[in-house]
């Protein structure tokens, strides 16, 4: 769940049609009308990414007249559909995926079986990926391959794909390196504790 | 007041200045320090720990020490691979321009270029300077030090979310961020400040910037979220093994630091030594600050610094690791520190941790009284978890209209100016302890009562880490206790 309260305003004469404000856009809010960006107010989740990247300054973000929140429901679901998908995606589904909007992994694993089908209609719906737009795309990516989703990738830079885990670490490699002070193994059994933990809801 | 015959009655050190940046409300809304209190005093670091390294910065030679010993630390390397002509990345990250005023590491990037310059004949060398969160900061750096004029033109920030690249590694594909590898060599400039030993816990330290500010969204989002407390830092060691970095990585030149200043320069072509020689180093150094700031029993946390409440310094501590000094943070066999993102994650609805064994952040921090600090890193787990007054109702709308703090202002209160902060918060948090996290070159602004706990435990505490906790570090991380001193 996010509160919407910003809003990127283009100075027309200043945009040079670059595209980069387009390419870094989490969700795709941006394109290119008569050579200068624009900006499709009802996807915009208010990121910024577009103000911090755009090479000549001709974006800034104003406040929103009307702010509003984004978020999906998760009471209208079976919690135990919910939590399956979160466990498949090695997560526990009351755990924090999104540190900026305290979205939790329950309300993402919701839009996906209501229908999301990319990290931008997740952003779109969740308003994840749209507060620092770094940290949370991998366990977006996770819970959507989970869900037997493969999101086809923007054309701009918004995301390139998922990575390696720990558990899917070789083993070879984790010995090769387990005496440097990476401690795989006990971070692997720290996250099945965390996956495993009951909540108040699971418990219910 | 005295203690041991001491008189902590003394002028507070400096603080850092406020800086103009759009991170940050405007300086001259900064109209008093929590230095400015005359019951507040100063510690250097070295009364507290007589065995503190010599620093060269701050000192009366001022930057020529950095330049020199820079040049000195450079001219060791090898350069012979890089041929006139050819193109040169001078990798820099964000971090290093909060040092002391950022002087010191601009000076070494400066010192760099003309030595790769001078050496190799190549005039084509680009400086390119990552960031965390805030992707305009660098941009702000390259212009306030003038990098931009030094390196002909050829400076730019860079941000995670640029066009990347794609790295393959022994773990399978990573991403990098093109701009830092479009060159025939890269050249890794950092420092040794031990700063999120939450993060990187000391293992791999010199690396990390592989796997962080040249990184990618996909791989600092691995990073946090699939390589696991103590397993982090691999994606850094990963991406620097693979043969696409290793094929273009030249050598590497490191502003050393202690909590009291600048301590010199390394320079070497092989990363890993001077990563040994700089865990060592951050141990030995950082490792005594921080156990004895883990001995305060109760205090107010001053937050006074231009930069994201997480990374406001005193005695060259950041508040991060102070929120969790209950806890030694260097210690492998602990798996999640107080604060952390893993340990952020793993709280539930409820607001208590998922998972049994989870400290609490440090029970000692009663208050914090934020009278400066920066937005740009998501920064509400503080404000839920310590009391928290923010001076200023311009600086409350800043952290409201930024994206990654539109929780913090929910949970904490606002006061119109410091007087009132501090007033509510003495009354509030009962204890005339205070910490300031200010910057304070070469020591820490602190009230009298808490200066003289400090020097009453710091004897016990120096013993404690060089007997016992130091031993217990190296061999947790592979490293030998030498492995400074034989380089260097």
């Amino acid at each position: 769940m996010k509160l919407i309260s910003l809003i990127p305003l283009v100075d027309l004469d200043a945009c040079n049609g670059c595209v980069i404000c387009s390419n870094v856009c989490p969700t795709l809010a941006i394109s290119l009308v008569d050579k200068k960006a624009h900006v499709k107010e009802a996807d915009c989740r208010g990121c910024g990414a577009c103000d911090q990247r755009c090479p000549v300054y001709a974006i800034s973000m104003q406040k929103l007249e009307k702010p509003y929140t984004v978020g999906v429901a998760v009471d209208d679901l079976p919690y135990e559909k919910i939590s399956a998908l979160c466990v498949r995606a090695n997560l526990n589904p009351e755990q924090i995926i999104c540190y900026c909007t305290a979205t939790r992994a329950e309300e993402v694993a919701a839009a996906i079986l209501k229908g999301a089908t990319s990290p931008e209609d997740l952003s779109r719906e969740t308003g994840i990926r749209t507060g620092c737009k770094v940290e949370c795309i991998q366990p977006a990516l996770r819970l959507l391959q989970a869900a037997g989703v493969t999101p086809e990738r923007p054309e701009g830079w918004q995301w390139y794909g998922l990575t390696p885990a720990v558990w899917n670490m070789p083993e070879e490699i984790k010995a090769k390196h387990n005496k440097s002070g990476f401690y795989f193994e006990e971070d692997i059994e720290l996250f099945k504790k965390v996956v495993e933990a009951k909540s108040e809801r699971r418990d219910s | 007041m005295k203690a041991a015959g001491k008189s902590f009655q003394r002028a507070c050190i400096k603080p850092m200045a406020p800086r103009a940046s759009q991170y940050g409300i405007a300086p001259e809304l900064v109209t008093k320090r929590l230095a400015d209190y005359p019951q507040m005093t100063s510690l250097l670091v070295k009364e507290l720990f007589p065995d503190s390294p010599a620093v060269i910065y701050p000192s009366e030679a001022g930057l020529a020490a950095v330049r020199k010993a820079a040049e000195e630390a450079l001219n060791r390397v090898d350069m012979s691979m890089i041929k006139p002509g050819q193109s040169v990345n001078v990798c820099a990250s964000h971090h290093g321009f909060t040092l002391l005023g950022g002087e010191p590491y601009a000076e070494l990037l400066r010192a760099v270029r003309d030595v790769i310059a001078a050496r190799t004949g190549t005039q084509n060398i680009r400086l390119r300077a990552g960031v965390g969160l805030r992707f305009r900061e660098t941009e702000e750096y390259i212009k306030r030090y003038k990098l931009d004029e030094h390196y002909k033109g050829k400076a730019r920030g860079v941000a995670p979310i640029d066009e990347g690249v794609a790295i393959p590694t022994e773990i399978g594909t990573l991403y990098g961020i093109k701009a830092i590898y479009d060159a025939d060599w890269i050249v890794h400039v950092h420092n040794s400040d031990v700063r999120e030993v939450h993060f990187h816990r000391q293992v791999d330290r010199a690396v990390k910037p592989f796997g962080m500010s040249y990184a990618r969204i996909e791989t600092r989002s691995t990073y946090h979220w699939n390589m696991g407390p103590r397993g982090a830092n691999f994606t850094a060691r990963a991406i620097f093994d693979s043969e696409f970095v290793r094929n273009k990585f030249a050598f590497t030149a490191f502003l050393n630091m202690s909590p009291s200043g600048v301590v010199g320069a390394s320079a070497d072509n092989n990363l890993y030594a001077l990563n040994d020689r700089i865990t060592v180093e951050g141990c030995q150094y950082y490792g005594k600050i921080m156990t004895l700031l883990g001995e305060i029993d109760e205090c107010i946390v001053g937050l006074d610094f231009p930069c994201p409440v997480p990374y406001v310094f005193a005695a060259g501590v950041i508040y991060a690791n102070f929120v969790g000094a209950n806890q030694d943070l260097f210690d492998l066999d602990q798996p999640l520190p107080p604060y952390t993102w893993y340990t952020e994650a793993f709280y539930g609805k409820d607001g208590k941790p998922l998972i049994d064994g989870v400290a609490p952040i440090n029970p000692a921090i009663k208050l914090a009284v934020h009278n400066y600090a920066w937005v740009g890193y998501p920064s509400a787990f503080f404000s839920e978890h310590v009391p928290t007054v923010v001076v200023g109702q311009k600086q409350a709308e800043l952290f409201n209209n930024d994206p990654q703090n539109l929780q913090y202002m929910k949970y904490a209160v606002v006061a119109d100016d410091l007087d009132s902060a501090m007033h509510f918060a003495s009354a509030a948090a009962k204890t005339d302890k205070v910490i300031i996290f200010d910057g304070a070159m070469g020591g820490i602004n602190i009230s009298e009562s808490l200066a003289e706990l400090l020097v009453r435990r710091a004897p016990a505490v120096a013993a404690k880490v060089d007997k016992e906790l130091m031993p217990k570090w190296l061999k947790q991380r592979g490293v030998k206790a030498g492995a400074a001193a034989a380089a260097d």
